[in-house]
């Protein structure tokens, strides 16, 4: 069996659909058939560019809906989490599921655009291979964040699985307690910073 | 020269610019703009270019030359591209344009390069001579969201034969673009002596030198003397804080000898704040680069209450030196500062007076906007992520063959 952990980075550059909307009916038509990259920059980018920060929301949908006012729909599209999904379209109908369902002016013109971007991704090897547990919390700890947003999270979409990169080699390797514990981490309390910090010291742990 | 930025961004950051250009070594870049002196534009590829050089790209940088009557005619364009007027373009000046252009083509042999970035429209025309498996990118700094048609109509003569362009921010892209648009907000560098960190020692001496009493609390506004950039606003502001806070303004700008519009407006603001002891006026020499670093440095609360913004820059300087910012929820402000967490969005004098107010009031609150604000530059307004940016744009543009690249490969 092949234990290798190849370690990578995921490096983003954002490039506009041309698609801006002024109103939730054009904003739920735009959902429907914008790129499907592009429901994941706005589903991630709070974890991916504002990792560093505390948020008011996951992401940056509901800060529309928040500046517009509509904070119930803010709420209601932060507690969908992204990290439930592997699959985009799945990840799609949900937030359309969502808006559809609430009862709001949907023609009324808005103050403020939404703009649909959508994230050109490259993901890189960073050159360091684990093939123990000490290699691999070495690996860790030489991480970038962004390396620790790709195995973390996005990986999941990559592998279509619930599973995280880490857990899924800590599981190959018989460590499932701290598999489990590192899925179970929440991005979204946490920089990656700390979300970096309390990955190595659960692999440290017994 | 990268090694240098370690300290701000991490090693693993530096790494993987490293790692990311490896596919890119040997190609030759291009860079061309108007000017080598002078303005965001020249100041960002004095060290973007040396940078792709250090990274194994053959990058150079050429300058697009071209007399009184042309530059005229292209600040004409750039304000008909950033707000329509009565003015417009005349057939004359279109051909003066081209003349021009076809000159600098003897100077600017663009056919070696595999990759030319164009800054802004004064060179944009040198796509006449783009080659076979060249690609060429427009980076625009300018708003274009509400163009003169007449002035769109020019661009468009030139832009639909580039690869890809970028703007600052989705805000500014003009919403009938039609070839790959890119969003590469600017960046400051922590190196230029606007930045740099400085003795306390020095921040004292430059206040005391315009007579400002370091231990009262201080706002501040760094910006031209220009309406739209509001010092009455922030000066109405100041005196509703005043009421109840002893603290001091100071409004530091500059104004060109041949922008009587700055003059006036700052023998405006003079004759309105003459009787107030607490209020500094500074009308600074353009390069007085520490100056404006000490003052950011020694400021309490930074606004900058614009009524119509660029991108705004001098918001990220002054977060990058630990200070929450209390701007206007216009332009690029809007994108650097986070509400509530690096400073606030104010849409009024009195929202303004208001936030600046909880800041003076509360030094745990200033101190940890403070810190966000200076992670969030570190993150997403350093040259570092520009040079990245540039790098991720080059990678696509040229189609990348990764087998890792593609999103589409993820979940296909």
């Amino acid at each position: 069996m092949n234990i290798s952990f190849v370690f990578k980075s995921e490096l983003w550059i954002p490039r506009y659909t041309g698609i801006r909307v002024y109103s939730l009916n054009e904003f739920i038509d735009a959902l429907k058939v914008v790129d499907r990259f592009s429901i994941f920059y706005h589903m991630f980018i709070n974890i991916f560019n504002y990792h560093n920060l505390p948020t008011y929301y996951t992401n940056s949908l509901s800060y529309w809906f928040y500046k517009n006012g509509y904070p119930s729909l803010a709420e209601k599209i932060s507690a969908i989490d992204p990290l439930d999904y592997f699959d985009l379209e799945e990840l799609r109908n949900a937030l359309i599921n969502t808006l559809e369902k609430s009862n709001n002016n949907w023609y009324r013109k808005e103050k403020y655009p939404f703009y649909f971007i959508t994230a050109e991704r490259e993901i890189i090897e960073c050159g360091n291979i684990a093939q123990n547990l000490d290699e691999f919390i070495d690996g860790i700890r030489k991480s970038s964040i962004n390396s620790i947003f790709y195995h973390l999270i996005t990986s999941r979409i990559e592998n279509k699985t619930i599973v995280n990169d880490y857990s899924a080699w800590l599981y190959n390797v018989g460590e499932v307690k701290k598999a489990e514990k590192i899925n179970k981490l929440d991005p979204y309390t946490m920089t990656l910073y700390e979300i970096k910090e309390k990955i190595v010291k659960i692999l440290e742990g017994d | 020269m990268l090694d240098q930025y370690i300290p701000f961004v991490g090693e693993e950051t530096i790494n993987e610019l490293f790692i990311l250009s490896k596919k890119l070594a040997g190609l030759k870049v291009l860079h061309v703009n108007s000017t080598y002196k002078g303005g965001g534009v020249a100041e960002i590829l004095q060290r973007l270019v040396p940078f792709m050089n250090e990274l194994g790209i053959k990058a150079e940088w050429k300058v697009f030359k071209g007399d009184e009557k042309f530059f005229s005619f292209t600040k004409k364009l750039h304000n008909l591209l950033h707000l329509p007027s009565e003015k417009h373009i005349s057939s004359d000046e279109f051909v003066y344009y081209l003349k021009i252009t076809y000159e600098n083509l003897k100077g600017i042999n663009t056919e070696d390069y595999d990759i030319i970035f164009i800054h802004d429209p004064q060179p944009m025309g040198l796509i006449i001579n783009k080659q076979k498996n060249q690609k060429w990118i427009w980076r625009c700094h300018i708003d274009t969201s509400t163009p003169h048609p007449q002035a769109w109509n020019f661009i468009e003569n030139f832009l639909n034969s580039y690869d890809a362009c970028i703007f600052h921010m989705p805000e500014f892209v003009y919403e009938k673009i039609e070839i790959p648009t890119y969003i590469i907000p600017p960046s400051i560098d922590p190196f230029h002596p606007k930045n740099i960190d400085l003795p306390e020692e020095e921040i004292l001496n430059t206040l005391t030198k315009f007579g400002i009493d370091p231990e009262k609390p201080i706002i501040l506004q760094v910006s031209r003397f220009d309406r739209l950039k509001d010092p009455f606003g922030v000066f109405e502001a100041f005196k509703l804080v005043k009421r109840k806070y002893d603290c001091q303004l100071i409004l530091a700008g500059t104004f060109a000898a041949d922008d009587p519009e700055g003059e006036e407006v700052y023998k405006e603001i003079l004759n309105l704040t003459a009787d107030e002891k607490d209020v500094f006026i500074l009308n600074l020499p353009p390069d007085s680069h520490k100056e404006i670093n000490a003052l950011q440095r020694g400021a309490t609360v930074v606004v900058q209450k614009s009524l119509k913004e660029g991108f705004g820059l001098v918001v990220s300087e002054a977060m990058w030196k630990s200070k929450p910012v209390v701007g206007s929820n216009v332009g690029g402000i809007k994108r650097q500062i986070v509400h509530g967490i690096t400073g606030y969005l104010v849409e009024s004098v009195e929202g303004a007076a208001m936030r600046i107010k909880q800041l003076l009031a509360n030094k745990n609150l200033r101190e940890e906007m403070g810190f966000h604000a200076k992670e969030r530059v570190k993150h997403r307004f350093l040259i570092i992520r520009h040079l990245r940016d540039y790098l991720l744009l080059i990678i696509k543009i040229l189609g990348d063959s990764s087998k890792y690249s593609t999103l589409s490969q993820l979940s296909a």
